[in-house]
């Protein structure tokens, strides 16, 4: 099973050094392309997390803030797009704890405009194109599934199966070996199988 | 077993996007929130001008002063007072003890100096003979009496 392709191309990452050593000399803004660089990407990994919108913004501006407080402390010994994403699961993980003592999570429901998404139709019809599938039912399982899984699970699903990074990138975001990813990852699966199990048999057919 | 079913349901997921524009409005929201952080006093700033404002608010009248030194003064004495009486004359007390050692008599340990070449086991240079008056009392008088 191959992931899929990261959307961070190497040459943009190597870009990050130039960006992040003129934000540490005092130019706020090379730290605005960063941010403009990293947001989405993050808003994915962090919306995935907590599946609230409102949530994932708050969040990620806080992510933001806390990394331009640090960057000053940043020497490289990791990439920038490694401890970027450090932060972003570390807050993740901590918001998702206190929230789980506060309340039950609330989220969000699905996106309306994803219905209209050609992408997602289409990818979705393969599913099985024999019966229609409600797409919003569809969203509202995934997310459900989701939830239902641990944060350490959840965090190593939302990076491998949803943005497509390796075992050797989340290793290093997670600072666990490669192996710990792999374990997780097969336990998250077979968790989520028995949550989604409805729409499994669908795929399996086709 | 094979999760390449899972995996194929679970990326789906990626078309969940946020509303259209939010991208180009983040880092907008991103500097209001800087500004504002800036602008924001921090909690130790907030609690120093509280208590100076509590403090600029209290009226002191000007006899409040001579009030408390009066009273420092007033405390002082009565301690004083309470302070037990000292030791009978002749005798020695040790000083700050909870159980105050008194020595009624005193006799010098010993008189006679015995040669050295008597005590074959004893270095008499190391260990020359002693008389209890050679100690020092750690304090002759009883303490806070004047």
């Amino acid at each position: 099973m191959e992931p899929l392709m990261s959307e961070m191309p190497e040459t943009l990452q190597n870009n990050d050094h130039e960006l992040v050593a003129r934000t540490q000399g005092g130019d706020p803004t090379a730290f605005d392309d960063l941010v403009v660089r990293y947001s989405p990407r993050l808003y994915g990994l962090i919306y995935h997390m907590t599946s609230n919108h409102e949530d994932t913004n708050d969040l990620l501006q806080d992510v933001f803030a806390k990394a331009y407080r640090s960057i000053t402390n940043f020497r490289g010994k990791s990439s920038f797009y490694t401890w970027m994403h450090s932060i972003a699961v570390n807050m993740t993980i901590n918001f998702l704890k206190k929230r789980n003592r506060r309340q039950h999570p609330s989220l969000n429901d699905p996106d309306s405009g994803i219905e209209n998404d050609p992408d997602f139709i289409a990818a979705a019809s393969t599913i099985d194109p024999r019966n229609e599938i409600s797409i919003h039912e569809l969203q509202k399982k995934l997310n459900a599934a989701m939830q239902k899984l641990s944060h350490e699970h959840r965090v190593v699903v939302t990076m491998f199966d949803i943005q497509g990074m390796h075992h050797a990138e989340i290793a290093k975001i997670l600072r666990v070996s490669e192996g710990t990813v792999r374990s997780r990852l097969f336990y998250a699966h077979k968790h989520l199988q028995i949550s989604l199990h409805e729409f499994r048999k669908t795929f399996n057919a086709n | 077993m094979s999760h390449e079913p899972m995996h194929r349901i679970i990326r789906l997921k990626r078309y969940e996007q946020p509303p259209e524009g939010y991208h180009e409005n983040f880092l907008k929201e991103f500097h209001r929130r800087q500004r504002a952080e800036l602008l924001k006093p921090s909690i130790s700033t907030l609690l120093t001008e509280r208590i100076s404002a509590i403090f600029s608010d209290l009226r002191v009248p000007a006899f409040a002063y001579a009030g408390a030194a009066a009273l420092a003064i007033l405390s002082g004495v009565v301690i004083m007072r309470l302070t037990p009486s000292s030791q009978a004359p002749g005798a020695y007390s040790v000083s700050y003890s909870t159980y105050p050692v008194t020595i009624q008599k005193m006799q010098p340990v010993s008189l006679r100096v015995e040669p050295a070449n008597q005590l074959p086991n004893l270095p008499s240079q190391l260990f020359p003979p002693s008389f209890l008056l050679q100690a020092r009392p750690a304090s002759h008088e009883s303490p806070l009496s004047f």
